[in-house]
């Protein structure tokens, strides 16, 4: 497999609208990373400029160490899935998976051998005689992986592979690509705007906005010690909660509310007191308790949780928004008061949006 | 080709269609049209416009539907469809005595000029595209035949190793 190397690179259209801004990022040999982001934050692009099928406008990009930056697409030795497929209707299964190979005039005993490999790994051997029209979603994506798989090219390239998938499909096979991910320990770099997907498949997440990376690191550093006001409100689902706040002497003061600080919490705010800042709190991080008080506008149990959304009214004031994902099954109605404590907060500086990590 | 890459060969045959006879038989109908179309467009006054004429025609267009359903039959390995092949090969053969041979000896008025109904161009022509349209039938069903040997073989094969 193979190491990948993305140098200072931007995207800038012939029109000058530029879709990415100098993004750097170094891809270990074996590693899935999950580009992720909201529409239009130049993710795809990323992935097109990775796979040739766009121009680099500016940057390097090295596939172990070689400069392939203007290498065409069909001499990169890499492998792309696309959303919609992308299959032959007029093939079977088989062909489909063949046609690469057969395109490079490869031995067909080579070529049947690599097909069933790759189908046996995939659980197509079954479906090969079939048409892909004969084959559900999430089966035929399985195909267009195995006709990834079959040219073993040293780098895969997931466009948003599970969009077109209802959610139950679309777990099924996000845990076939992290087996195959598994099984192969190939390079890998997928695209989506799920954060799901992104949380559960990757190594490391590239999350990016407007064209710029907001942060790169594990799932659980993004979702833990988010870099930014983005970054925190792009992972977790539900979103976390931000509230407007002002440092006072060992606590927090919102509209509606008040939240005392531990001492490390004090530490980091040092540098802020009397000053404005944004608190972010997730709503995994929320707990019933005698803080802050809240009107219930809707109670959504899920079963082991319930979603409990409401508002935090002061005097002179708007309304703040808050949800909190309680633990268990909650009975609130409409117009019900509850009252909350936040286990866990994040801060944010109210200018730069940027994560507040220690003094200064 | 060793025994390794010989059941390679073989298994490959439960996922690629028998594309060979399917094609041969496609060239057997072309050279049938090629022979069809220098009958009719041979300037020979009324000597064609009779009975046989008709049964000619008709047998053409039943040859062509016959031989295209037998490409359909063979690319799925349909061993019963070589013989179909086979009989319409022969069928061709025999064609070449139905109207060339006759009409290479025979001749015909045309604007008052007694005329040969087939000069040997033609004649060479005719039996050329019958014996190639014959030829492709036959390689057709012989290639399909052995296929569906080694596929059955194989298939049986990998029954005993399943079982």
């Amino acid at each position: 497999m193979a190491t990948l190397s993305l140098q200072h690179i931007d995207k800038i259209y012939d029109n000058n609208v530029q879709a990415v801004y100098d993004f750097n990022l170094d891809v270990k040999d074996g590693e899935l990373i999950v580009l992720v982001g909201p529409s239009g934050c130049g993710k795809s692009t990323t992935l097109r400029m990775v796979a040739g099928l766009e121009d680099i406008s500016n940057g390097k990009l090295l596939l172990d160490g070689r400069d392939i930056t203007q290498t065409p697409a069909k001499d990169r030795d890499m492998a792309m899935v696309f959303q919609s497929y992308a299959l032959y209707g007029h093939m079977t299964i088989y062909e489909n998976m063949a046609f690469s190979l057969t395109l490079r005039k490869e031995n067909p005993n080579v070529i049947h051998k690599k097909v069933l490999a790759a189908a046996e790994v995939l659980g197509l051997t079954s479906q090969l005689n079939k048409k892909p029209a004969q084959l559900s979603g999430g089966q035929r994506q399985r195909v267009a992986m195995g006709r990834s798989i079959v040219r073993n090219p040293k780098v895969f390239l997931f466009d948003e592979p599970l969009s077109n998938l209802d959610a139950k499909l679309r777990g099924a096979t996000r845990r076939e690509i992290l087996l195959l991910h598994k099984r192969l320990q190939a390079t890998m770099l997928y695209v989506t705007h799920d954060q799901t997907e992104a949380l559960t498949l990757a190594d490391r997440i590239v999350c990016m906005s407007m064209g710029h990376v907001q942060q790169v690191g594990t799932p659980l550093e993004l979702y833990d010690s988010p870099n930014n006001i983005f970054v925190a409100s792009f992972i977790g689902l539900p979103p976390m909660n931000f509230f407007d706040v002002k440092v006072g002497e060992g606590k927090l003061e919102g509209k509606g509310f008040s939240v005392k600080l531990d001492a490390e919490e004090q530490k980091r705010l040092a540098a802020y007191k009397g000053k404005e800042i944004t608190l972010g709190v997730r709503p995994e991080d929320i707990v019933e308790g005698p803080d802050i008080p809240a009107l219930v506008t809707t109670n959504e149990n899920l079963g082991m949780n319930t979603l409990v959304h409401g508002n935090i009214t002061a005097p002179d004031a708007p309304a703040q928004k808050i949800v909190a994902k309680l633990k268990g099954w909650a009975n609130y109605k409409n117009g019900d008061t509850v009252k909350f404590s936040f286990q866990r907060k994040h801060f944010f500086d109210k200018e730069t949006t940027n994560a507040i990590r220690g003094e200064g | 080709m060793n025994q390794d890459e010989r059941s390679i060969s073989r298994d490959r045959m439960r996922y690629i269609k028998n594309s060979a006879s399917s094609r041969l038989c496609y060239l057997a109908i072309l050279f049938n049209v090629f022979y069809f179309v220098s009958i009719c467009k041979s300037d020979v006054g009324v000597y064609y416009y009779n009975i046989l004429i008709g049964g000619v025609i008709l047998y053409n267009l039943f040859f062509m539907l016959a031989v295209f359903l037998a490409s359909e039959g063979v690319k799925n390995y349909k061993r019963d469809y070589s013989f179909l092949l086979l009989a319409l090969g022969v069928g061709q053969i025999l064609r070449f005595f139905v109207i060339p041979m006759h009409a290479h000896s025979e001749t015909t008025v045309v604007n008052g000029a007694e005329t040969l109904v087939m000069r040997d161009g033609q004649f060479i022509r005719v039996a050329i595209y019958l014996a190639v349209s014959a030829v492709c039938l036959i390689a057709a069903a012989l290639i399909n035949l052995y296929k569906c040997r080694e596929l059955s073989e194989h298939q049986k094969s990998l029954a005993a190793q399943t079982a």
